[in-house]
């Protein structure tokens, strides 16, 4: 008997004050579909989400290909093999391109395919290097869709497949050309688990459950998925996204950067440095300052994330989301030698070095807090700003560290 | 009306209150006029030393609510969590405000940024008031219980090191004087003063717990009947 490749054992999952799945099980082996359907709030996207390791378990433990990836006592472990994911949210990037977004979910999966067939199946071809934003909502979804199908569609392996409502905003031919595709790439072993209430997606399911209840059924589509996939290297995965992410958003020049030179500029406007070469800390202080707003405004990528909740389908995926350390590094370093140059009027290695360290930890900092509190249901409106000034006495201590230097 | 006993604890605390500061303005002793830039300045630790007593009972009961809830899911725990970070609160802004008024006359400055006192005590009032504003923004529900009671273990943490801070690294901030060494002593009619205000604080602080504890329970209650109103 084959091993499940998505196990849930015994789950029980609290959402708000109430408990929504209690001693929940689910087994989903190698070639099954099993069709979520139940009414309205009776716990699909609990299940979806729990499958994914985005809700915390009161207790129970969830399995991937055998090996535990969450459990009650609060541990949450990276999946061994990438899985496939479509929430309700889309969690797209609205600056990137289609191919671009798609080419971050094959990087993961450490595999890539030649797209066009896929997109042309789904009649989104020609917005192939559009930029998500001004794709419409149908467009996105299918883009959200075939993100969530790529992991199975690159790989030979059995994989998992969880699709929230993946129907949602589709039209009768793109849905056609879905169940197709389940059809397909269950049939070469895959395992899917989908939420929804069309009846056009129960036909690929071998059995549907409506949480109280599994009634198998027969499938008779017998074509299979013909993986043609290359591999490819999975080193600094998440650096890399996160670079992309900078790059094709410019995001940290618009926050980041721009906040750093409005305190260069505001400092410049209250005091001449040459007035004060006897005051060593206060130029240093200046000096240092950039690098440190820089990365008191936070990571730039963090907040590209929280776009359609990126940031949950990142999560699910790995424990580390992608993040823009380099950036934050290289942006110290520049600007730390661009107010040596105002302030103290000399360029030292050592001190544009610690620039960009203090640029790297602070954002490092403010990026954990912010993580902190990600689970809550309206994350950006929390006060956790508040705790940044924690950070002010050990730059502080940096500075006087500095001007002794 | 039935007064409660927590009610009781309040006004107790607020008249020894009252009491401590007649007693800080008109009775105590003056200082060595040659070891303070500020003499008359020094009265406000009769306000100040007790009020931080306080915040730290306060941050005890926000860890030990924390705590319950995190571990246990007990409801009693979240409640001692809300109680403890907005008395928390109030007693670490009275002790950071009345600091500030005294590190003004005294350093010519109300605040220093490198002082591990200073910074440590006033990152456990910022955590207090980060719960207080933080749990307002967000639906009750134990997603938002379980991060901030994280927060709340967490930033226990820093109680300690702000007890020891004025021991390893004195910068600006005067040594304990309670619990302290043979330096730190005072004389007999400042600290009856001294006692007199943290036995009012700590009264206070009591008192301002039981009465949060029971407001939650009917604030508790009040979402119970309202979510049976809409049929959940």
């Amino acid at each position: 008997m084959a091993d499940p490749i998505l196990e849930l054992d015994k789950v029980t999952v609290r959402r708000g004050m109430g408990v929504v799945l209690q001693d929940f099980s689910l087994q989903i082996k190698s070639g099954e579909c099993v069709i979520l359907h139940g009414k309205n709030g009776a716990g699909k996207s609990t299940i979806i989400e729990t499958a994914a390791r985005l809700l915390p378990m009161e207790s129970g433990a969830v399995a991937h290909h055998g090996s535990l990836v969450c459990d009650g006592q609060g541990r949450r472990l990276n999946p061994e093999k990438s899985f496939g994911l479509t929430l309700q949210s889309n969690c797209l990037v609205a600056s990137q391109t289609v191919e671009q977004h798609l080419t971050n979910v094959m990087d993961l999966c450490a595999k890539s395919i030649d797209l066009k067939p896929i997109l042309s199946a789904f009649k989104i071809a020609n917005r192939r290097n559009d930029k998500i934003a001004h794709l419409s909502g149908g467009q996105q979804r299918k883009v959200a869709v075939i993100a969530g199908l790529i992991p199975a569609m690159v790989e030979q392996q059995p994989r998992l497949v969880v699709l929230d409502e993946p129907d949602s905003g589709l039209d009768d031919a793109a849905i056609t050309v879905l169940v197709q595709t389940i059809h397909e790439l269950r049939n070469i072993g895959h395992c899917f688990m989908i939420a929804t209430h069309d009846s056009r997606l129960f036909e690929c399911g071998t059995s549907l459950n409506d949480l109280h209840s599994e009634k198998t059924q027969e499938v008779s589509n017998d074509a299979r998925w013909v993986v043609e996939s290359e591999s490819k290297s999975l080193k600094l995965l998440k650096t890399k996204i996160g670079w992309k992410y900078n790059s094709s958003t410019l995001v940290s020049v618009q926050r980041n950067w721009l906040a750093a030179l409005l305190v260069m500029g505001g400092l410049l406007s209250i005091v001449d440095p040459l007035t004060l070469s006897d005051e060593t800390v206060i130029l240093m202080g200046f000096t240092l300052a950039p690098a440190f707003t820089l990365g008191l405004v936070g990571d730039a990528v963090f907040k590209i994330l929280n776009e359609q909740r990126s940031i949950d389908w990142w999560r699910a995926q790995y424990n580390q989301v992608p993040n823009s350390y380099v950036e934050s590094f290289i942006s110290g370093l520049i600007l730390t030698t661009i107010s040596s140059q105002i302030f103290i009027q000399s360029v030292d290695y050592r001190i544009i070095i610690i620039g960009g360290l203090i640029s790297l930890f602070t954002t490092a900092c403010v990026r954990f807090l912010q993580l902190s509190t990600i689970r809550l249901t309206r994350s950006n409106a929390v006060f956790i700003r508040l705790l940044t000034p924690i950070l002010i006495l050990p730059w502080g201590i940096i500075v006087d560290y500095c001007a002794k230097l | 009306m039935r007064v409660k006993s927590g009610d009781m604890l309040l006004i107790a605390g607020f008249s020894g209150l009252m009491l401590t500061l007649y007693l800080a303005f008109n009775w105590a002793p003056s200082v060595n006029i040659n070891a303070f830039q500020s003499p008359e300045a020094q009265r406000i630790f009769y306000w100040h030393v007790p009020a931080a007593w306080a915040a730290f009972i306060a941050f005890a009961v926000l860890f030990i609510g924390s705590a319950l809830w995190f571990f246990k899911r007990s409801p009693l725990g979240w409640k001692l969590h809300v109680a403890g970070s907005e008395a928390g609160l109030a007693c670490g802004l009275m002790a950071v405000w009345s600091g500030c008024v005294w590190g003004a006359a005294e350093w010519g400055t109300p605040w220093d940024w490198q002082d591990y006192r200073l910074n440590t005590f006033g990152l456990l009032t910022l955590l207090a008031l980060f719960l207080v504003l933080g749990r307002q923004s967000q639906p009750d529900g134990v997603e938002s219980r379980d991060t901030f009671s994280t927060f709340g273990l967490y930033g226990f943490v820093l109680v300690p090191i702000t007890y020891i801070a004025t021991r390893i690294w004195v910068i600006r901030h005067p040594g304990p004087v309670i619990a302290g060494d043979d330096d730190s002593s005072i004389s007999g009619d400042m600290a009856i003063v001294l006692m007199i205000g943290a036995l009012s604080f700590t009264l206070l602080i009591i008192g301002h717990i039981m009465t949060s504890v029971e407001i939650t329970k009917f604030e508790q209650r009040i979402d119970r009947l309202q979510k049976e109103l809409d049929g959940e």
